[in-house]
């Protein structure tokens, strides 16, 4: 009789996860393509926001919160779902897809990643607002900012997880980004406080993660800030609870996702 | 072990439904598969043949549990293609043909890894089996190549040495020869077929006959999403009538000697094709004792015929039953 070897397959999502980073590196070094968003475009900002925030008194940190942070929200939001987009591009996403491992966690290694080389930009804005400006701005809190800081990095891979989720559902997410992108800036409170904006913007940014943390690191950071007015204690929770919300979101509807293309049949499509 | 076959599909249907616009939406349906029952062994190699668009891939995909049936069941390994993905997956392999489909960028043997991964091939085993499976393959020499340097003809082994990596038991290869050139597809099938010394089931889809002829136990002929027929080779040649045709050929031939030789004893068909000035008849001839010399007497007064026997070829049963199936 004919004999298979079979052994237990040893499969997990944690392994998925860094096999998917190790992927997401190599691709990085064979083709530095992404220096353009993860260089230029955070030098870019950085001249921008200065001018915007030209006369305010925490100039630099405004600045550097600002650009940095749109930087970031680029790197894993965009990158994210690019990612997937390639995945369609080269006809990947079926092979992955047929592997035991749900798709979230090879997601998951790619949002890690760019939240890694999104840190990048943010270190680039700094020195360039540093250059130009000519002064290195003080935080007042550094423990609670450093803290924060990852804590909006985890916010932003949040809303990352769910936008890839959408790059899997259909070939058209690209577009439906592109025209998102530039709102979500400024919704979320990237670009400059949430506060300054019209009234009705602002529940709006509520749904978002991100514009809860970035309060709440600015109030960290800024002395005598005014961010929401109910401070940055309750910006944390409303940051925490928002963010669990995000994340449970992803994991139903990139199950719902996975299912719906196996019912449409799209995933061969690009 | 169970007994239980490898594959077996009940009442298999799927519908597409694509849409085109934006405004107003043209909705399209596609009966890609309108039934289909069938059952394949364990340890065998199956072919299913059929012309483009006849439903193949889509009856792979909903196999390897990456398209969900409109109705109907199947089963691979015994476990159901909708609900038990998550344990199929793990024990089954997919070669989709073509171009597409690899990491580019990088190299063979970082491709294979990196599926090693996913498919959850045993951690310390993973270089062993990456190194195996290329030397199988015959791309020890390349596998620190990027793949978007690979002929079509390597990235196609690749293709495959990525579905055997996890030692699946059954392997689902759709054209796992198209594009090749006659040295490489011969390569290819033997690659195959050593795999069934090793115990594997063997699902494949073809446009050639002579490689599902040459491979397969048993031939499946999906004609418009219906299976045409499922037999063996020497099954197929006897559902068309008959396992002997005999060729004659001339420049033309009267309405009236075609009917003579529809006329001649165990004759269950002739089809009349034209080459050029030459027109060629083919007879199928119902396992019986007419002979050459008989089918040469009708067609009396021919002073360049040319008669000859040659075996049922698997095309003419093929272009057989598809043809039944338009009509
Ligand atoms: N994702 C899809 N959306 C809409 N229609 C589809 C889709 N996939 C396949 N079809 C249609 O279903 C039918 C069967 O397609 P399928 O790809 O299974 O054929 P095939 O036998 O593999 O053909 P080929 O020999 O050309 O590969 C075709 O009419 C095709 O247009
Ligand atoms: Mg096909």
């Amino acid at each position: 009789m004919a004999t298979v070897t079979t052994s237990t397959p040893d499969w997990s999502g944690r392994r998925s996860t860094l096999a998917s980073i190790r992927l997401a590196v190599l691709t990085f070094l064979a083709d530095p393509q992404w220096l353009i968003p993860s260089m230029i475009a955070p030098i870019v900002f950085g001249f921008v926001s200065y001018e915007l925030f030209l006369g305010s008194p925490d100039l630099v940190v405004y600045v550097i919160l600002g650009a940095g942070m749109m930087s970031m929200w680029g790197q894993t939001l965009y990158g994210s779902g690019w990612a997937t987009g390639q995945d369609r591009n080269l006809g990947t996403l079926e092979p992955t897809l047929s592997a035991p491992t749900p798709y979230l966690f090879v997601v998951l290694g790619r949002i890690l990643w760019n939240v890694v080389s999104g840190l990048i930009g943010i270190a680039l804005v700094f020195v360039v607002v540093v250059a130009v400006s000519g002064t290195v701005p003080s935080i007042d809190n550094p423990l609670a900012f450093t803290v924060l800081f990852l804590f909006t990095m985890f916010t932003l891979a949040a809303v990352g997880t769910v936008f890839a989720a959408a790059y899997v559902y259909t070939r058209y997410a690209g577009f439906i980004q592109n025209v998102g992108e530039f709102a979500f800036y400024i919704g979320t409170g990237c670009m400059f406080p949430v506060i300054i904006l019209p009234f009705w913007t602002n529940p709006i940014a509520l749904f978002f993660p991100p514009s809860w943390a970035l309060d709440a690191l600015r109030y960290a950071a800024i002395p005598g800030y005014v961010g929401f007015s109910w401070g940055l204690g309750w910006d944390v929770v409303g940051g925490i609870g928002t963010t669990v919300a995000y994340l449970l979101i992803a994991g139903v509807v990139f199950r719902r996702v996975e299912r719906h293309v196996l019912e449409v049949g799209n995933l061969q499509e690009y | 072990m169970t007994s239980a076959p490898a594959i077996e599909a009940r009442g298999i249907t799927r519908v597409f439904q694509s849409r085109k616009g934006f405004f107003y939406q043209d909705v399209t349906r596609t009966e890609a598969l309108r039934g289909v029952d069938l059952t394949v062994e364990t340890g065998e190699i199956f072919g299913l043949l059929g012309p483009n668009g006849a439903g193949k891939t889509t009856l792979v995909k909903i196999l390897t549990t990456l398209l969900l049936p409109t109705s109907g069941t199947a089963r691979v390994l015994g476990l159901d293609v909708t609900k038990e993905t998550e344990a199929l997956r793990a024990r089954i392999g997919l070669v989709l043909g073509g171009e597409r489909g690899l990491y580019n960028r990088i190299s063979a043997r970082e491709n294979l890894r990196y599926f090693a991964d996913l498919y959850g091939v045993p951690y310390a085993e993973r270089e062993k089996r990456v190194n195996e499976v290329l030397a199988w393959v015959g791309l020890t020499e390349a596998a620190d190549r990027r793949t978007e340097e690979y002929s079509r003809g390597m990235k196609q082994k690749l293709h495959i040495a990525r579905g055997i990596l996890h030692r699946p038991e059954v392997l689902f290869l759709d054209e796992p020869t198209i594009g090749l050139d006659p040295k490489s597809a011969r390569e290819t099938r033997k690659l195959i077929r050593s795999l069934i010394g090793q115990g594997v089931t063997i699902f494949l889809t073809t446009h050639y006959m002579f490689e599902a002829e040459e491979l397969c136990h048993r031939i499946g002929v999906l004609s418009r999403g219906r299976l045409a027929a499922l037999d063996t080779v020497a099954g197929l040649r006897q559902l068309v009538g008959g396992d002997r045709t005999i060729e004659a050929e001339d420049y033309g031939f009267e309405d009236s000697e075609l009917a003579a030789v529809k006329r001649l004893p165990g004759v269950s068909k002739v089809v009349s094709e034209e080459y050029g000035p030459v027109t060629r008849l083919t007879i199928r001839v119902r396992t019986g004792d007419l002979s050459v010399e008989e089918v040469g007497r009708s067609l009396i007064g021919h002073g360049g015929l040319a008669v000859r026997e040659r075996r049922t070829s698997l095309e003419d049963v093929y272009l057989d039953l598809v043809e039944e199936e338009t009509n």
